[in-house]
């Protein structure tokens, strides 16, 4: 990159003066049944978004098996009290209505849009999948059978291989180790094991209603209350985790993935969680390395080097840990010097303040990028959600970007020193052995696994 | 404009954010012949610099206003767009014109983007299990013109021969103003716009008009098919496609319902026949990409993997049975209604946004420019829907008929190679 100083574009207009960014007043309630309840509105299209969340996912319950949520959450479009499975997704179209239903580690939701003008019929139906879902056993045996063939499925992706492992790696016999079920468990569900999720998970005092759209909030109140009001349920017990491995030194694993004519690289450590008071410098932070096109990774090993198309860094904040991850997927001859680049940008970062200029670029990107959510409903609901399920405090979206701007280089030096754990950093590549292993082996003690996870050498 | 630029401006003050676009008409369609990819490898160096902003700085600036930006390449099309806080529109609209005017590139630029572009090959087809399927896999089997039929992604060879000589060459013939149309959506008053359009675009002289080869196929009069080996997935796999009929016809209306009927997810005929009920295919989904934004032959593609008990033969019949259920009985007068209400639905959608949250309005800037670059008629996004909402039961079944028939199909099989042969490479 020294070679490589950026010229200054001198001609360039200025930035005129910013627009107040104000978010929209959302509307809190809480049911008698404990249902939370969020609404904004938005009424540039005749629409709305809604979420119905449960603050529960596979975590909860993967010590009975993995996936077992994310099955609950896809059999439960297949068949209420009322309704057949063709009833119900005639029924949405009718409605002009998309939806969907999936659970991640942490939390499992019911993902809508609709008409505004059938926002009653829409809930209503939300309203008996999160309630009286039949779980009817030729669908489920269905669903099982297709879930055999999908697991089988993304054995073949590199991605999936890589975040795979990376998660094994990090979080060992904690649940979020667990991402995906082998061909034997998905063979040996039950109809009953997800019934059971699904009495535990899908409850009022367990939910969060979030809605976002063309209505007017004190009549949408109403309705929701008409239709959500009666149902009763308990929050599931939440159990203690144990706590994942600290690890130690850097550790190559390689996944062999025959004939590959690339290599997967993704390489990370534990970080925070969404709640932590460092979380918006660790944002900021991973912003300059490799989080947006403008970040210091991209033009090295993209614009620079052009070693791979699409270089990224982000941390996932899950409810109980969070991590940072470093992706690339890189020409198979250049991994070695790919992770050698991927090391010397966070060492720099852990060593060298980040000039003032570099920091004022990183803060507007990282402030502008979050009013973007104010244009959609979509980025409305997911701004709105994020705050609720993380337990932000209530002026989260206000205070962000006077937060972001209020960061300085010792700070976010501090937070690279900190969270960016060069020296621990535990890295997976995915590729064909015979052309990786030497170059891997650089970096740390290689493990070797094949796509069944099977460990099969070092 | 004088120089031939269009300008459309879409004003909406609900959040500070406006979002810029600038779409050439030339895609990889008409690309010029032994240079397969080179209309996307162009794309990729747009971003290489210009005279008043060098390599980096385009995106430099952009990221450093709180924006975000891209480009794609399509069929008939090339974009280049920017969503930022509304503060920075004159310095996108400044960037734009600036490389609209004086492309600067070298030919290191060059070498670096062609890696960069055989990684995006790699990553997106190569080494991913049905990579490029069936979009890179079915236009050499169901087309006869170079034009649709060749390697949109390109061939390793014409990347490679792809000279800086020939980066100028397509710069100068279809990077002209007057084959191309900005656009500001969101965040500006018009009388602004209009003027820091003027601003900045007026002094870029327009070129000659660009001449275009003729995508016209010769009739086709029999089914086509292909075959693709499956280098990493396990389960076979089969895109069966039909050619569309031309744009903005009444035929073209009731084809785009009927192929709601057809696809439109887990209620759409091909689906609930193949993967709900007969449990077949494990995926059976697709249809029409982009019914707006194309002008050459195009199709509608269903795509299926099923399971390895079932035949290749087996599960074409299945999907066949469900077409000819179409074409002999039609759909339902509930069924069609169903099916404006939730494509009257997906519309307004589409218009609010169309490329996840951090791209508003990317929708209602696409639909915006194919209207004005094909049809010349940006204000078709207001009355366009009533083409469909006035579609009747007879068209759809009539529609039915007469394109989906095998002699205007083509099918692509991919199989997966055996097991034992991955194991031993």
């Amino acid at each position: 990159m020294a070679t490589h100083a950026p010229q200054v574009a001198a001609a360039a207009p200025a930035l005129t003066a910013e627009r107040a960014v104000t978010w929209p007043k959302r509307t809190r309630a809480r049911l008698s049944n404990g249902l939370q309840v969020v609404l904004a509105e938005a009424h540039a299209i005749p629409k709305f978004h809604g979420e119905l969340f449960f603050r529960s996912g596979e975590a909860l319950v993967s010590d009975r098996s993995v996936g077992l949520a994310e099955m609950t959450s896809t059999v439960l479009r297949t068949g209420t009290a009322k309704r057949t499975s063709r009833q119900i997704e005639e029924d949405l179209r009718r409605l002009g209505a998309d939806l969907g239903a999936s659970a991640g580690q942490d939390t499992s939701a019911i993902s809508f849009a609709g008409l505004s003008e059938f926002a009653e019929p829409l809930l209503q139906l939300v309203n008996e999948l999160a309630r009286e879902a039949a779980f009817p056993e030729a669908e489920f045996e269905r669903e099982r059978r297709q879930k055999l063939e999908e697991v089988k499925l993304e054995r073949a992706s590199p991605g999936f291989l890589a975040g795979e492992r990376l998660r094994k790696v990090l979080f060992g016999a904690h649940p979020y180790a667990r991402i995906s079920p082998s061909e034997e468990q998905v063979t040996a569900y039950q109809r009953e094991d997800l019934e059971r999720v699904y009495r535990e998970i899908y409850t009022p005092e367990n939910a969060l209603l979030v809605l976002v759209g063309d209505f007017d909030p004190r009549t949408m109140l109403k309705i929701i209350e008409k239709i959500f009001g009666n149902w009763t349920g308990k929050k599931p017990t939440a159990k203690e985790a144990v706590a994942p491995p600290q690890l130690r030194a850097r550790r190559v694993y390689l996944v062999h993935n025959p004939g590959s004519v690339q290599t997967q690289i993704l390489a990370g450590c534990h970080a925070i969680t969404r709640k932590h008071p460092d979380w918006i410098r660790v944002g900021l932070t991973n912003s300059l390395y490799g989080g947006a096109f403008n970040s210091r990774l991209v033009m090295n090993i993209r614009e620079d080097k052009g070693y791979t198309y699409s270089p990224r860094s982000g941390v996932t904040p899950l409810r109980q840990h969070g991590y940072f991850s470093v992706s690339a997927a890189v020409r198979n001859d250049v991994v070695a010097a790919s992770l050698t680049e991927i090391f010397y940008e966070l060492d720099k970062l852990r060593s060298l303040p980040v000039p003032a200029a570099e920091l004022a670029d990183a803060q507007n990107y990282l402030t502008g990028l979050f009013s973007m959510g104010l244009a959609t409903q979509e980025g409305l609901l997911s701004q709105f959600s994020t705050s609720e399920l993380h337990e932000l405090p209530e002026d989260y979206l206000e205070t962000y970007r006077g937060k972001v701007r209020a960061l300085t280089s010792a700070e976010l030096l501090a937070a690279a020193r900190k969270y960016l754990d060069s020296a621990n950093m535990q890295i997976v590549v995915v590729g064909d052995r015979a052309q990786i292993e030497e170059q891997a082996a650089l970096f740390g003690e290689v493990e070797t696994y094949d796509s069944q996870g099977k460990r099969i050498g070092g | 404009m004088k120089n031939g630029l269009r300008v459309v401006i879409a004003p909406d003050t609900t959040a500070p954010v406006v979002t810029v676009g600038v779409y050439y008409k030339i895609g990889f369609r008409l690309e010029p012949q032994g240079r397969s990819g080179f209309a996307h490898l162009f794309e990729h160096m747009m971003f290489q610099g210009s005279e008043n902003a060098p390599k980096m700085q385009h995106i430099k600036l952009i990221n450093s206003s709180g924006g975000v930006l891209n480009g794609s390449t399509m069929y008939d099309v090339t974009n280049y767009y920017e969503a930022v806080p509304s503060n920075a529109l004159e310095r996108v609209l400044w960037l734009e014109a600036d490389r609209m005017r004086a492309l600067k590139v070298d030919e290191e630029n060059l070498i670096n983007q062609r890696d960069v572009v055989k990684e995006e090959v790699r990553v997106n087809v190569l080494n991913q299990p049905y990579g490029g399927f069936p979009w890179l896999d079915m236009p050499p089997v169901a087309f006869r013109n170079w034009a649709n039929a060749h390697n949109f992604y390109g061939d390793f060879a014409d990347l490679d021969a792809a000279s800086l000589a020939d980066v100028q060459k397509f710069f100068r013939t279809y990077y002209v103003p007057n084959n191309a149309v900005l656009l500001m959506l969101g965040d500006v008053i018009p009388q602004e716009g209009l003027a820091l359009a003027e601003k900045h675009f007026a002094p870029i002289a327009a070129g000659a008009p660009p001449v275009f080869a003729d995508p016209a196929e010769p009739p086709q009069t029999e089914e086509r098919r292909g075959y693709v080996e499956e280098k990493f997935g396990t389960l076979p796999a089969m895109a069966i496609a039909y050619v569309l009929p031309p744009r903005r016809t009444p035929e073209w209306y009731a084809m785009a319902l009927l192929d709601q009927a057809l696809h439109g997810g887990r209620a759409g005929r091909i689906h609930r026949e193949l993967v709900l009920e007969k449990q077949i295919a494990v995926e059976a989904d697709g249809g029409v990409d982009d019914v707006f934004g194309y002008n050459g032959p195009t199709q509608m593609t269903t795509r299926i993997l099923h399971k390895p008990e079932y035949s290749a033969e087996q599960s074409l019949k299945a999907f066949d049975a469900v077409l000819r259920e179409v074409q002999e009985q039609g759909i339902t007068l509930e069924e069609l209604e169903e099916l404006k209400v939730k494509w009257r639905s997906d519309y307004y959608s589409t218009l609010e946004g169309g490329r996840g949250g951090s791209m508003p309005r990317y929708g209602l800037m696409h639909l915006l420019a194919c209207f004005t670059l094909f049809d010349n008629e940006p204000q078709l996004v207001n009355t366009i829907l009533e083409g469909f909402m006035a579609v009747k039961r007879e068209e759809i079944q009539a529609v039915a008929k007469k394109y989906l028939r095998p002699e205007n199909r083509a099918i692509v099989f991919r199989t997966p190679v055996s097991k034992v042969a991955k194991e031993a490479a």
